[in-house]
C-alpha cells in the first residue's frame, strides 16, 4: 500500500521536473526562433518610415543589441526573479500588458470548457446507449464532419449563420469599451465561445462513446445489471466513472489545444486575449512579450497534461482502491 | 427579339447610370459638399458618438503628434492636432491655424502668421512659441520624426517667433513647397513642453482614453477654433487588424464607419440600403520599383521594356477590381503641373522583346520582392509575373512578410514594390527622388533631373515652376525607375445615418479622417 502511494507522489514529482525541463527547452527554442525572424522591433515599429537616422535613434532608445547568449541569459535571469521585462512596442512592463489579456482568454476558455465538457460527455454517453439508432448515426456523422473542419472555418460559418447572414442574433466581432471587462457584454462572448465549443466537443464525444461502449460490454456492468441495480445507477455509478479515465486524457489534449486554437479564434473575432496579443507581438517583433506568452502557453500545456495523468490514476480503480 | 429588347434596356440603364455619374461629378467639381447620395441637404446636427473601425493598429499605437505610422495613428493625430495649413478634398493647400504663410528672399524665408484667438484644449493660447517648439521637436536631430526628412534644409537656430502671432522660418536653400509641408498631418501644432502621454489638443477633439491595439475615445474640444465644429460629442476609433472583422462590425452595427472596404465586399455593402460606400479617385500609387544602379535595371532599355510589358488596364481591373485609374509611369497626377500631353504608354510586347534583345537580356529571369504591406501589392506582383511571360521574362515572386520587407533590405531590394499617398510633384520628389531623399527606393540619381527639380524648388513663380516640373516628369517617363501602372481609388463604407463624409483625393481614408465635419442624423 505504502509503495503504491509513494509511487504516485514520486510520479507526480518526476512529471513536474520533466515539465520544468520542457519549459526551459521551449524558452530556448522560442528565443532562437524569434532571433531567426527577419527584422527587429525598431524596424517593425517604424515600418515604412524606417530611415537609418530614425532606426538608430529608436534602437538606442529600446536598448536593442548585445550578443545572443547575453540576451538569453539576461532574459532567463529576469524570468527567474519573476520579471518579464518591458514591452518594446508599448513601453509598459510585460506583466501589465499580458495580465488583462490572460484574464480575458481564461474567461473565454473556461466558458468554452464548462459548456463543452459536460455537453460532450452527455452526448457521447447518450450516443453509446442508443447504439446503432438514428441518433447515434447522426451524432457520428456530425462529429466526424465538425472534427475535420478547422476552427476558423467553424467560426466564419457561425458568423454567417448567426450574425451577418441568415440571423442577426449576436455581434460578429468583439469590441471592448474602455473600463469594461469582457464579461460585461455577454452577447459578444457567444460566438467565440460557441466556436471553441464546436471545435473541441466532437473528439470528446467520439472517445466518450467508444469508451462507454467498451465499458457497457464489460463483465462488471453485466454483473451490476444481473444484481438487479436500476439502469440509472449502473450508468452513473459503475459505467461512467470507469469510462472517465481515457476520456480525461482526450479532454486534457483538447484543453491544451484550446489555448493554441484560441489564437485563431481570437484573431477572427478580434477578442482581446493572449492569442490576439501573440500575433501582434510577433508582427511587432516584440520579443519580451512573445517570450512571455510562449512560456505561459507552454506552462498551461504542462499543467493540463499533469492534471490529466493525476485524474487517470485517480480514476483507475486499482490505484484508487490501493490507497 | 427578347435579346434585342434586353440590350436596349441595358443601354438605357447604362445611359442613366452614366448620366447620374456625370451629375455626381458635376456636383463634386462645383466644390459644394453635396448631400449624401443626392439626399436632401439638411443642417448638421450636434451631438452623438461616432464609432469608426480602422485597419491596422497594434501594441505600438501612439498618440504622438509627429510619429504616426499606422492608419489608426494618423486618424488619432488628425483629431488631436491641427496643422498650420491643410489640404481640402481637392488636395489644394488651404490655411488652417495660420491665416497667412508668405515667402520672401526667393523662397528662403517663410513668415507664418497665426489666426487670432486660437486656444489649446487646456485653454492656453496657441502662440508663435508653440509653433517654434513644434518644429524644433519635429526636426530634433536626437530623435528625428517622420517629418524631419522633408525639413532637412530648415535652419533650426534661425527659427524664431517675432511676436505672439508670427513665426519666421529660414531655410538654407529656396523651399517653394513649404506650405505643403505645413499641411502634412504629421506636423500638428503642440504646446511648449508637450508630453505625448498627456496630450494637449489643438485639433477638434481631445483624448479621453487610449488603449494601444484596442481603441481610443475622443471628446469634443470646447476651445476649437472653427465655429460650430466639431458636431460630434465623441469619436471612438477602434483598431481592426483583420478585414473580415472590420466589415462584420459595420454590417453588425458595432461601428458606424470603416476605412478600406475590401474589394470583394463593395457590392455586398452597396446592396445594403442602410449602408453607403464612399469612393474617391486619388493620387495614391502602388509602383514597382526598379533599382537603376543594379543590373539588369541599370540599362534604361530594360526599364523601358518592363514598362511596356504592363497591361495597365488589366492591372487596374484585376488588382483593383476596376476601382482606380491607369497610370503613365509618372507620379503626382493631381499636381497642377502634371503633363497631360505625354501620350499614354500601353502594352507593347513586341517592342519590349526588341528592347530586351538590344540590351542583350532576352529570356531574362528576375526576382520580384512583394509583401502584403499594403492592399493590392501581392496581387499586382502576381499579375505582372503573368504579363511578363509573354515577353519571355521569367519573374520569380519572393513574397515576404512586412517585417522582412521593412527589415535590413528595406530600400535596397533590386526589384520590388511600394505604396504612396497623394502628393504634389515636388514634395514627392524630395521624399523619393533625390540622392539624399529618405525613401529613394529606385536609387535614382539623374543629374539633369536633379538640376530641374532643384531649380523648381527655388522657383516661386507658378508658371515657370510648372515648365520645370513638366520637363522633370518627361525624364521620369523616358528613363525613370518606377513602373506606375495605376492610382487606386480609396473605398470606405459607412452607415446611412452618418453625414459629412465626402470624396477626397488625398488617399487618406474617410475624407482624410475628417471627423470634425461629420454629424449623425436619423
Amino acid at each position: 500500500m505504502k509503495v503504491q502511494r509513494g509511487g504516485m507522489s514520486r510520479l507526480f514529482l518526476r512529471r513536474s521536473l520533466f515539465g520544468l525541463f520542457t519549459l526551459w527547452v521551449v524558452s530556448l527554442v522560442v528565443f532562437l526562433a524569434t532571433q531567426a525572424l527577419p527584422g527587429d522591433a525598431a524596424q517593425a515599429i517604424l515600418g515604412r518610415e524606417a530611415t537609418p537616422e530614425r532606426l538608430a535613434a529608436l534602437r538606442a532608445q529600446l536598448h536593442l543589441g548585445g550578443s545572443l547568449p547575453e540576451q538569453y541569459l539576461n532574459w532567463l535571469g529576469h524570468l527567474l526573479s519573476l520579471n518579464l521585462g518591458t514591452s518594446l512596442a508599448g513601453g509598459m512592463p510585460v506583466s501589465d500588458a499580458v495580465a488583462p489579456m490572460l484574464l480575458n482568454s481564461t474567461v473565454l476558455m473556461v466558458c468554452a470548457a464548462v459548456i463543452a465538457i459536460p455537453l460532450a460527455i452527455g452526448i457521447g454517453t447518450w450516443s453509446a446507449l442508443k447504439k446503432d439508432t438514428v441518433i447515434d448515426n447522426v451524432t457520428g456523422i456530425a462529429t466526424l464532419v465538425l472534427a475535420s473542419l478547422p476552427e476558423f472555418v467553424v467560426g466564419v460559418l457561425l458568423v454567417l449563420l448567426l450574425s451577418t447572414g441568415l440571423f442577426h442574433l449576436f455581434p460578429a466581432v468583439f469590441v471592448q469599451m474602455p473600463g469594461a471587462q469582457v464579461w460585461n457584454n455577454p452577447a459578444q462572448l457567444v460566438l467565440p465561445v460557441l466556436t471553441l465549443v464546436v471545435a473541441v466537443s466532437p473528439y470528446i464525444i467520439r472517445i466518450m462513446r467508444a469508451t462507454m461502449l467498451e465499458v457497457l460490454d464489460s463483465q462488471y456492468v453485466q454483473q451490476a445489471r444481473l444484481k438487479g441495480l436500476p439502469e440509472r445507477t449502473v450508468i452513473l455509478r459503475h459505467a461512467i466513472p470507469n469510462a472517465i479515465g481515457p476520456v480525461a486524457q482526450v479532454i486534457a489534449l483538447q484543453l491544451a489545444w484550446l489555448i493554441g486554437g484560441v489564437v485563431l479564434v481570437e484573431y477572427l473575432f478580434r477578442f482581446p486575449g493572449v492569442g490576439f496579443e501573440l500575433i501582434d507581438a510577433v508582427t511587432n517583433r516584440d520579443m519580451p512579450v512573445v517570450q512571455a506568452l510562449a512560456i505561459i502557453i507552454a506552462l498551461f500545456y504542462v499543467v493540463v497534461n499533469l492534471l490529466a495523468d493525476v485524474v487517470t490514476l485517480v480514476a483507475n480503480p486499482k490505484v484508487r482502491t490501493a490507497s | 427579339m427578347s435579346v434585342e429588347r434586353r440590350s436596349k434596356s441595358f443601354r438605357l440603364v447604362t445611359a442613366l447610370a452614366l448620366g447620374a455619374s456625370l451629375l455626381g461629378m458635376a456636383a463634386c467639381s462645383s466644390g459644394v459638399p453635396s448631400g449624401q447620395g443626392g439626399a436632401a441637404v439638411s443642417e448638421p446636427q450636434h451631438g452623438g458618438d461616432l464609432r469608426v473601425g480602422i485597419v491596422g493598429g497594434s501594441a505600438k499605437d501612439t498618440l504622438d503628434a509627429h510619429s504616426p505610422v499606422t492608419h489608426p495613428d494618423e486618424a488619432r493625430a488628425i483629431q488631436l492636432y491641427d496643422t498650420l495649413a491643410s489640404y481640402d478634398d481637392n488636395h489644394k493647400v488651404q490655411m488652417s491655424l495660420a491665416d497667412k504663410i508668405t515667402p520672401s528672399d526667393g523662397g528662403r524665408v517663410w513668415t507664418v502668421h497665426l489666426r487670432d484667438g486660437l486656444k489649446f484644449s487646456d485653454g492656453k493660447p496657441i502662440t508663435g512659441a508653440d509653433v517654434v517648439f513644434t518644429f524644433l521637436r519635429i526636426t530634433d536631430p536626437k530623435a528625428p520624426t517622420g517629418g524631419a526628412a522633408s525639413l532637412a534644409t530648415l535652419k533650426r537656430d534661425a527659427l524664431k517667433a517675432t511676436d505672439a502671432h508670427t513665426v519666421v522660418f529660414t531655410f538654407s536653400s529656396p523651399f517653394a513647397t513649404f506650405p505643403d509641408i505645413a499641411a502634412q498631418y504629421a506636423t500638428g501644432i503642440v504646446p511648449v513642453g508637450y508630453d505625448p502621454k498627456k496630450p494637449v489638443s489643438s485639433g477638434p477633439f481631445m483624448v479621453q482614453s487610449f488603449t494601444p491595439g484596442q481603441q481610443s475615445v475622443f471628446v469634443k474640444n470646447p476651445n476649437y477654433w472653427r465655429a460650430g465644429q466639431p458636431y460630434l460629442d465623441k469619436v471612438t476609433i477602434i483598431d481592426f487588424p483583420d478585414d473580415t472583422a472590420r466589415v462584420n462590425a459595420l454590417l453588425g452595427g458595432q461601428v458606424d464607419a470603416i476605412d478600406q472596404l475590401p474589394l470583394g465586399q463593395i457590392n455586398v455593402v452597396k446592396a445594403n440600403p442602410t449602408m453607403k460606400v464612399l469612393e474617391s479617385a486619388t493620387g495614391s500609387w502602388l509602383p514597382f520599383t526598379m533599382r537603376v544602379d543594379q543590373p539588369p535595371f541599370d540599362d534604361p532599355k530594360v526599364r523601358q521594356a518592363f514598362r511596356l510589358i504592363v497591361d495597365r488596364k488589366q492591372m487596374v481591373d484585376q488588382v483593383l477590381g476596376g476601382h482606380g485609374t491607369i497610370g503613365n509611369d509618372m507620379y503626382a497626377p493631381l499636381d497642377a503641373c502634371y503633363p497631360t500631353s505625354v501620350p499614354q504608354r500601353t502594352q507593347d510586347i513586341a517592342k519590349a522583346k526588341e528592347l530586351l534583345a538590344e540590351a542583350g537580356k532576352s529570356n531574362l529571369t528576375v526576382d520580384l520582392v512583394t509583401s502584403p504591406a499594403a492592399a493590392g501589392l501581392v496581387e499586382a506582383a502576381q499579375v505582372f509575373a503573368q504579363q511578363a511571360k509573354a515577353a519571355g521574362v521569367t519573374v520569380n515572386l519572393k513574397k515576404v512578410d512586412p517585417g522582412e520587407f521593412y527589415g535590413d533590405q528595406y530600400l535596397k531590394w533590386t526589384f520590388s514594390q511600394d505604396f504612396w499617398f497623394t502628393r504634389d510633384y515636388l514634395p514627392q520628389a524630395s521624399n523619393s527622388g533625390l540622392s539624399n531623399s529618405p525613401y529613394n527606393e529606385t536609387h535614382w540619381n539623374d543629374k539633369e533631373w536633379t538640376d530641374l527639380v532643384t531649380k523648381a524648388q527655388a522657383t516661386t513663380d507658378q508658371t515657370a515652376r510648372c515648365e520645370l516640373i513638366k520637363k522633370a516628369e518627361q525624364i521620369e517617363f523616358d528613363r525613370g525607375g518606377y513602373i506606375i501602372w495605376g492610382f487606386p481609388n480609396s473605398v470606405d463604407a459607412y452607415s446611412a445615418s452618418v453625414h459629412g463624409l465626402t470624396p477626397d483625393k488625398s488617399g487618406i481614408p474617410l475624407t482624410s479622417f475628417g471627423f470634425r465635419n461629420v454629424w449623425l442624423g436619423k
